[in-house]
């Protein structure tokens, strides 16, 4: 009964209607994007169950103090690591890249939720730092590694787009508890240096190419346009033909006509762009920005360091995830395989939101609670 | 375990407003992009969203159809597969599976990349035509993987083609297609500012001169008509301004005819797209306006694999267009095939020459054959290098239109003419006689005849064609009178044929000879009276000529397109026949020719008696025998076979039935030696085979109610 009263009193509305909204019209749109013509499939149906587990699972989220996942936060790192690497032994291999296990007829994306697993972990070891003052190269070590194993996992599958999530989450964390601005300056340089590096040895062909792609587009170089920009080109073609008002649902040519690639992964802004419009597409973005400062929001008032770190790991990644996907489908960021919380089709992608939001959840209702 | 106190998390507290400002200003960068993407760019986006869904698939009109006077087809067009390709459809994947269906080797690969990598951005959406009559291997191989290559699509269209393949190839011309040669760049003065004028000069790559040039004069106050600024532009030029269509006035038009030089196109826009074919010489040529109808288009909707959608209208916001193509005109020409099969049958055994067959009452031109020939359906389907320098260089020169093109010293052809020349002149009598010795001496000049032929009236040294007499008389008349006369019959002036290009002929004045011989001497003037000296002439002039001297002395423009009529049958244009003009000679002096000429054939000492056949159509005419320019031996051909390309063109020229005449022929054997023995025995064997056969071919065909489309 106590829960059921912390419920009422306690709930974040701003966090639970914008997080609906969202998903609702991620639905709307799925709709539309998947019955292209001539294509007509039920994807927005298992967007809806995958909506409904993860709000299952949210709710399991927040019914549980988050002090116990402090607790445990180990164990549940761990247990990602194992994911990621039974991903190698029993993983299915898809274009190229083996990211995805069966687990009982759903196909399971384990570097989706080591995100989350990972904005634990890191939450767990900072709560435990006592170092209040600016944190040094050396203070870094630990939650480097704590990032190293898990990313260097997820690059190996590979999946560059979940890997730098990984590091921008770590970033932000670091940088929002008083990293030194030494140690910042050192990093960047070290990232700056390393560039050239991961170009030679880490990048793949595909990879290259798309970067290539994206500069040429940015100098007004077109003759890429055929081979890997082929698909930043279509996209741009679906927003900027939406105009202001949009073409209406269910109404955008690139997307019937399946010019658009990935219309429910990766490139379901564009379908909602051509569609809506620069009306609906402020909208959306706008519901992204809120989540996000209700995010940090939630996590300037945290009762103590692991609800804010893992307040403030959750927000980043909404944060990026929103940046880098709508950055790369308007043209302004590379190609990579990047979701849209929320709002595209995705298993993994919707749990592990629905997750980082019950996350958020329970450290908001939990701020005043004394234990 | 001790949680920490609150404060401790105050270092986050302090930093939440940054934050969320941090967040604000990353997320309007974004929300800036799509400002930019859906309203200042929105139009350019919209065009490209429009572009994608629409193709337009080109529909070729029917060229129109060449038929002879008796309706026999000698062009027309049969269905070919022709290989579009949608750019902005071949992935690299497509592009793979493309060339290897095809069955390219690797040069053609890196051809047909090139190609396609070329094509500018505003027309990769359009099916551009790549390839013409592809083989049914490669079709059959295409059509099986045509759900995987939406790109490609194989057009069944019009190819042309030839059923008389060489025969009368000079005349009838062939076709091709447009290339980057045929354009040419406008710009119209006063619509471009500094900025553009500058743009449009580095596009060009122009400097110097040519760039202030440019400026000054594009750069005006008032707004003219557009001026050509280069024909053609060079390649590279083309496809710079061809790719960056947006300076206002600037234009690039295909003018691929050479009689439209100057004219631009009907509209503004050009009748011709890349892959548009024109005619390019003879006939075809002559007969572009009419021949090449008006291309159609149809332009469907699409989605991104290229399959066209049945879909909702509104959703497109462009309805499907279709615009029929509009087949050419019909060309119904005077020439008569069976003719030039017979003509062609009678060159049997001799490598090369040329006839022309002329109806003798109005100039239509019946028969122009020239030999050898090439084939022109071998034109159409694209030469080798290798296959075309092997008839450049065919020293029987197949690619030259012996009939129009080329002019002859027309020998002793030229006679009748000297003889008219004389006859025209007080107190001459043709009766008189002339002594011949076999030569004619002229100061220390000894003048050759074929023989010693003794006492020769007018009469009798046409008949043995007599070069002495010929001599006496061209001392009598003088060079000046022998030129005149010759103009009288056409010569030295073009026919007007409208075909080709055609040879003017030459006559040499005395002016001329101190000119190019440093003095002119009386020799020349007698060497011009037998048809050598400087007179040259084409075979179409000459039976022209001879045609005036069959029909009593009117010369006639000559005809070979009798009516240009729709593809239903439907009458056009008519062509009437033409007089040039009446030569007003006297009845008796063209009766003594004329006799004359029928004594050349039929009498037993006549140059042509030999080759005359018994029984069959009678025929009047002269033969010659021209040496041809003398001391120059053709360098071109190895000595060994010098001595045939030093010997005399053979010639008759004439006319039959020699009681009622209707065409005049002339024949030329290159290198035939005498008239008599090489060219009469063709020129007598077409008169019969063509009149003698109850004469019905030549005259009564033109009423019979033809088979329009038959062929």
């Amino acid at each position: 009964m106590a829960l059921v009263r912390t419920m009422r009193d306690q709930f974040d509305w701003g966090l639970f209607v914008t997080s609906c909204a969202i998903a609702v019209l991620g639905v709307v749109n799925l709709y539309s994007a998947s019955s292209a013509a001539g294509a007509r499939s039920d994807i927005y149906i298992q967007q809806i169950y995958w909506l409904t587990l993860g709000t299952g699972v949210a709710v399991l989220v927040v019914a549980i103090d988050y002090r116990h996942f402090e607790r445990n936060a180990w164990f549940i790192y761990g247990a990602g690591i194992v994911l990621l690497v039974l991903v190698f032994l029993l993983g299915r291999s898809i274009r190229g890249s083996t990211r995805w296990i069966s687990i009982g007829g759903f196909s399971l994306q384990p570097s989706e939720l080591m995100k989350i697993f990972l904005i634990v972990a890191l939450a767990k070891y900072l709560h435990h730092d006592p170092k209040t003052d600016g944190r040094t190269l050396k203070d870094l070590v630990v939650p480097g590694l704590i990032l190293a194993v898990p990313m260097g996992l997820i690059l190996l599958q590979p999946d560059l787009g979940t890997a730098l999530i990984c590091a921008f989450i770590f970033g932000s964390i670091m940088v929002l508890t008083n990293l030194k601005l030494r140690s910042l300056l050192t990093l960047a340089a070290a990232f700056v240096f390393s560039a050239p590096l991961t170009w030679a040895y880490l990048l793949k062909d595909y990879q290259k190419g798309r970067i290539t792609a994206f500069w040429s587009r940015l100098t007004g170089n077109e003759a890429d346009i055929l081979d890997t920009g082929w698909h930043t080109h279509q996209s741009l073609v679906a927003i900027g033909s939406g105009g202001i008002t949009g073409k209406g649902f269910m109404q955008g040519t690139q997307n019937q006509f399946r010019f658009l690639p990935d219309q429910h992964s990766d490139f379901p802004f564009a379908v909602w762009a051509e569609e809506q419009g620069l009306l609906g597409s402020m909208l959306l973005l706008g519901l992204y920005v809120f989540l996000v400062i209700w995010g940090l929001r939630i996590a300037s008032q945290a009762k103590d360091r692991f609800g804010a770190v893992t307040a403030v790991g959750v927000s980043a990644m909404l944060f990026w995830q929103a940046i880098i996907n709508v950055g790369m489908v308007c043209g302004l960021l590379p190609v990579v395989g990047m979701t849209l919380p929320l709002f595209s089709y995705g298993g993994s992608s919707v749990l592990t939101t629905m997750l980082g939001l019950g996350l958020l959840m329970n450290v908001s209702m939990r701020r005043f609670s004394h234990s | 375990m001790l949680l920490s106190p609150r404060r401790e998390v105050g270092e986050f507290r302090k930093r939440y407003k940054w934050m969320a400002l941090v967040v604000v200003l990353v997320f309007s960068v974004l929300i800036g992009r799509v400002v930019q993407l859906q309203i200042v760019q929105y139009d350019e986006w919209a065009a490209r969203a429009q572009e994608n869904i629409t193709k337009t698939i080109p529909l070729p009109a029917t060229r129109g159809v060449l038929r002879d006077t008796a309706g026999r087809v000698i062009a027309t067009n049969r269905p070919s597969y022709r290989l579009y390709v949608t750019p902005q459809m071949m992935t690299p994947e497509h592009v793979a599976l493309f060339v290897d269906l095809m069955g390219f080797d690797q040069e053609e690969r890196r051809e047909f990349q090139r190609r396609l990598r070329e094509i500018p951005n505003r027309r990769r959406t359009h099916q551009i035509e790549f390839y013409d009559d592809i083989d049914r291997e490669q079709l059959a191989a295409l059509e099986t993987h045509q759900n995987e290559l939406p790109g490609v699509d194989v057009v069944a269209g019009p190819v042309r083609t030839y059923p008389y393949d060489s025969l009368g190839a000079h005349v009838v011309g062939y076709v091709n297609e447009v290339s980057a040669d045929d354009y040419v760049l406008y710009a119209t003065p006063g619509r471009l500012d500094e900025d553009q004028v500058e743009l449009l000069a580095s596009l060009l790559e122009l400097e110097g001169e040519a760039r202030r040039d440019l400026f000054a004069r594009l750069l005006v106050e008032d707004v003219r008509d557009p001026v050509e600024i280069l024909r053609p532009p060079s390649v590279k030029q083309f496809w710079r301004i061809y790719s960056n269509g947006s300076l206002p006035g600037v234009e690039l038009v295909a003018e691929p005819l050479r009689s439209n030089r100057g004219a631009r196109s009907e509209g503004g826009t050009s009748a011709y797209s890349p892959g548009s074919v024109v005619g390019r010489m003879g006939l075809e040529e002559w007969g572009e306006r009419f021949l090449r109808g008006r291309a159609g288009y149809r332009r469907v909707l699409v989605d991104a694999t290229g399959r066209r959608q049945m879909i909702d209208p509104r959703l497109a916001r462009s309805r499907e267009e279709h615009e029929a193509p509009q087949p050419g005109m019909d060309l119904v020409l005077t020439l008569d095939m069976e003719l030039m099969n017979t003509v062609k049958r009678a060159f049997a055994g001799h490598p090369s020459g040329a006839a022309v067959v002329v109806d003798v009452n109005g100039g239509r031109v019946r028969a122009l054959y020239s030999k050898p020939s090439y084939d022109l359906n071998g034109f159409i389907a694209g030469m080798s290098h290798d296959e075309y320098n092997e008839l450049s260089s065919d020293p029987f020169r197949p690619l030259i239109d012996k009939t129009i093109y080329e002019s002859y010293f027309p020998g002793s052809t030229f006679k009748p003419i000297s003889a008219l020349a004389g006859l025209a002149m007080d107190g001459f009598d043709p009766d008189e006689r002339v002594e011949c010795i076999g030569y004619y001496q002229i100061g220390t000049d000894r003048k050759r005849c074929t023989s010693a032929h003794g006492e020769v009236d007018m009469h009798s040294a046409l008949v043995q064609s007599c070069n002495v007499y010929f001599y006496k008389l061209a001392e009598t008349v003088g060079l000046e009178r022998l030129n005149e006369w010759a103009r009288n019959f056409g010569l030295s002036q073009r026919t007007g044929i409208g075909i080709n290009s055609e040879a003017r002929g030459f006559l040499a004045t005395r002016e001329w000879y101190e000119e190019h011989y440093g003095r002119y001497r009386v020799g020349y003037t007698l060497n011009t009276a037998i048809g050598q000296g400087n007179t040259r002439a084409t075979l179409l002039q000459l039976a022209l000529a001879y045609g005036a001297l069959a029909n009593g002395g009117t010369l006639w423009t000559p005809q070979i397109v009798e009516s240009i009529r729709e593809p239903d049958g439907t009458l056009v244009e008519e062509f009437p026949t033409q007089a040039r003009r009446d030569l007003e000679v006297p009845a008796e002096h063209m009766d003594l020719v004329t006799r004359s000429l029928f004594g050349v054939v039929n009498a037993q000492n006549g140059t042509a008696y030999s080759a005359r056949i018994d029984g069959g159509v009678t025929a009047s005419g002269k033969t010659g025998t021209a040496e041809i320019a003398p001391g120059t031996p053709r360098s071109d051909v190895d000595p060994g076979r010098a001595w045939y390309f030093n010997r005399s063109h053979a010639w008759f020229a004439g006319y039959a039935p020699s009681e009622n005449p209707q065409v005049a022929i002339v024949v030329i054997v290159e290198h035939g030696g005498a008239g008599g023995r090489a060219a009469a025995p063709i020129a007598l064997q077409v008169l019969q085979e063509y009149l003698g056969s109850g004469a019905t071919t030549a005259m009564s065909t033109r009423g019979v109610d033809r088979d329009r489309r038959g062929g």
